[in-house]
């Protein structure tokens, strides 16, 4: 400020040096019209230098404020958020989730390959003795667009790649109907929609493992449409249409075209604040045409499968809970069995059930599970040309498991299977498996 | 069993009740603090996550996922701290007007910035937010941004109701720093604490004390023997005042830790409603801040 003026002073002076040398007539007159516009200047000067200091005071105020002023209007950042998580921007999102395990058991490699459930299933176990992968699965989603959802799991096993799951859901539709399609996990039953690394065993349960096989349905192509009404407590009621592939319960020549149908009803109520029970009928229907039910021979007919699923979860802190879990299968089947060599034909009619109760506690790192199935528990039904077949009794297995889980992307499992299961040569299968689970990539959802 | 099979659907059908006023669901409490704090008795609130419950580990519960369902809005934290359970509510609730883009999914971490974002992130950091820390509702300024989204969410949303939201975010605004007033004369300029988790960034950074150490090694991740030694020698260095500690979280290595050094804990409540006496916003900050005194 000061320099400004003794500038101006200087100008001045410069100026009357200047005007010295002109006209003397003309110097009052200039000095004058000097005189005016220097003050001007000075006024000029002065306003803004109060501006200044109002400007300053104002500042000072704020300060002295802190947070307490008003924040300004407008979001602060502007940040991509989608469905899954805002670090992801156009990529879909990945994760890789690989499941090993060592197997122990005291029969031999091909004994196992053998060990079916006679009266239920020819097929053998696929493990081995020892080291075993099942699958680096991977998983690749994201959103389609505003109205739909994209996701695919391809488990890579040692025989290669193969597509288990790749399928759209819409996001649109109102009044809470919801479309699926493309290949995907049945939602018939609980552990069928399940991924074989999110099971709280290393292994399906035995009715599933008796009537579907050992990964449930597995990924089956066709459309799902599920709708859950607005109501006091949780109900979601579905219907799919499948093509009908699973080896066991249909087979993929069972008919041309779509032949296997599902509904089924899930619903829930909160039983405290920490705890919730969940329970729900299902069913599947379809044809028929399989040579996994009986050795040597193919069965042609209609199948239904019925099933009622209760789970109670109790989760008192953030990493403490206790689930209880049961299913109850019954299996309806009605057609022909043909043997293969000989080209007999006898009628069949079986109708056989399975259940199993499990209970796992976790806390912590840990976590403790016990299991126990049985099948043939209230129908033992399995008639050729209208006389009953001796299965030889009830097929049951007794699980126990320990748990270490270090974070939520790294699992380990000690399992203990005391596998009853064989009725014909009635030798119990002592099981023991060192499980290894590992997840990376896109963070999984915690699903109920 | 058929017959069976019939008679549950049947039964499980009935008729939905009606609800009146706009309907929003917060996944935490003090998100559904502050839109009670704007929307009042013009909004009905349902929080997803019960005050004693540690956000990290949540489930997306049935009961979750219908009450999505019937709501206009969800409001959530942000910054990927609901992302185990979020997007399943979201997606399972079969609800349009919840899906990202639309304004009935509102993300409270949008009116914010945040602090600690990692420059380079992997999982053997721990349950690292690549977004930054996600715990700013320690932070009453940019609370009070969100709660000013939250009034022109709910004025767009409720036009015929729009100075009433006003009005009430103005009162809570003024209430705030009639508070703040009091809680700035509480001497916490230089004091020194251990903490649990990476709770109170956002409040040191406000209030000028200093997190000197974590009993977690890496966020999610429990201590091991050798980390706690290291934070002895850290503590019999630097003498910290206290130790800080939610309730739901890490108190027994917290006790563990006090009673080897000598020094006292202050456990503080982690959300609206998780220690009594927190029963909103306003009353959460003043347990929080008057504890540490």
């Amino acid at each position: 400020m000061k320099s400004i003026i003794s500038l101006s002073g200087m100008f001045i002076l410069v100026l009357m040096l200047s005007s010295a040398t002109s006209f003397a007539a003309d110097v009052d007159d200039r000095l004058n019209r000097l005189d005016d516009s220097v003050k001007k200047q000075e006024q000029t000067i002065e306003q803004q230098q109060a501006t200044i200091n109002d400007l300053k005071a104002d500042l000072e105020r704020q300060k002295g404020q802190g947070s307490t002023q008003l924040p300004a209007p407008g979001p602060q950042t502007t940040k991509a958020s989608g469905l899954f998580g805002g670090s992801a921007l156009t990529n879909p999102n990945i994760s890789v989730v690989l499941d090993m395990f060592e197997y122990g058991s005291n029969l031999k490699n091909d004994e196992l390959a053998n060990q079916g459930i006679a009266g239920f299933t020819t097929e053998g176990l696929e493990q081995q003795k020892g080291f075993n992968l099942r699958a680096a699965e991977v998983f690749i989603f994201a959103p389609v667009d505003p109205y739909f959802n994209f996701y695919t799991n391809i488990p890579f096993t040692e025989e290669g790649a193969e597509l288990e799951e790749a399928y759209v859901v819409t996001t649109a539709l109102p009044e809470g109907f919801q479309g699926k399609g493309g290949k995907f996990k049945s939602n018939f039953s609980r552990l069928n929609a399940q991924h074989p690394h999110a099971w709280d065993f290393w292994d399906i349960a035995l009715p599933h493992r008796a009537f579907l096989g050992g990964e449930g349905m597995g990924g089956e192509k066709g459309v799902q449409l599920t709708w859950l009404p607005a109501m006091s407590f949780y109900t979601q009621i579905g219907a799919e249409v499948l093509q009908g592939e699973n080896p066991l319960l249909f087979g993929p020549d069972a008919k041309e075209g779509p032949h296997a149908y599902t509904l089924f009803v899930k619903s829930s109520v909160d039983t405290s604040d920490y705890s919730t029970f969940y329970f729900g009928p299902s069913a599947v229907f379809g044809k028929t045409k399989t040579q996994s039910v009986i050795p040597d021979a193919e069965v042609v007919g209609k199948s239904a499968l019925y099933g009622l699923e209760a789970v109670w979860k109790w989760k008192p802190a953030s990493r403490e809970a206790l689930t209880i879990q049961s299913e109850y299968l019954v299996l309806v089947q009605r057609g022909d069995s043909t043997d293969l060599a000989t080209a007999a034909a006898d009628s069949l009619l079986r109708k056989q059930d399975g259940f199993y109760v499990q209970a796992i506690y976790r806390k912590n790192r840990w976590g403790i599970g016990v299991r126990y199935d049985v099948l043939a528990l209230l129908y033992d039904t399995f008639e050729q040309g209208g006389v009953q077949q001796g299965t030889g009794g009830k097929p049951h297995r007794e699980t126990v498991s320990l748990e270490y889980n270090p974070s939520e992307f790294s699992q380990m499992r000690l399992q203990y299977n005391h596998d009853r299961t064989d009725m014909t040569t009635r030798r119990t299968n002592n099981e023991v498996i060192l499980q290894f689970e590992f997840s990376i990539g896109a963070h999984a959802a915690h699903a109920f | 069993m058929r017959r069976l099979f019939v008679l549950i659907s049947l039964l499980m059908l009935y008729a939905a009740p009606a609800f009146a006023g706009i309907n929003i669901v917060a996944t935490l409490p003090w998100i559904g603090s502050a839109a009670k704090e704007i929307g009042k008795d013009k909004i009905n609130v349902t929080v997803l996550i019960k005050p004693g419950q540690d956000a990290h580990a949540i489930e997306a519960k049935p009961s979750m996922i219908l009450a999505a369902r019937k709501a206009d809005i969800i409001m959530y934290d942000g910054l990927d701290l609901e992302i185990g359970y979020l997007p399943l509510i979201i997606e399972s609730s079969k609800n349009p007007k919840l899906i990202p883009g639309r304004p009935g999914n509102f993300d409270c971490s949008q009116f914010i910035a945040a602090l600690d974002k990692p420059t380079t992130v992997d999982r053997s950091m721990g349950d690292v937010h690549p977004l930054g820390n996600p715990h700013y509702h320690f932070s009453t300024s940019r609370v009070l941004r969100v709660a000013e989204g939250i009034t022109r969410l709910l004025a767009d949303a409720d036009r015929g109701n729009a100075g009433y939201y006003e009005a009430n975010y103005k009162a809570f605004a003024e209430r705030l720093h009639e508070k703040e007033k009091q809680w700035r004369a509480v001497p916490l300029q230089g004091k020194k604490f251990i903490a649990y988790h990476k709770y109170f960034e956002y409040l040191s950074a406000e209030y000028g004390f200093r997190i000197i150490g974590y009993i977690e090694p890496k966020p999610g991740i429990p201590p091991s023997a050798g980390h706690i030694e290291g934070l002895i020698e850290t503590m019999k260095k630097e003498k910290p005042d206290a130790i800080l500690v939610t309730p739901a979280y890490g108190m027994k290595e917290a006790e563990s830790l006090s009673a080897k050094t000598g020094v006292k804990i202050i456990a503080l409540p982690h959300d609206v409603g998780s220690m009594s006496g927190t029963d909103d916003l306003i009353s959460f900050w003043n347990k929080v801040i008057t504890s540490l005194k």
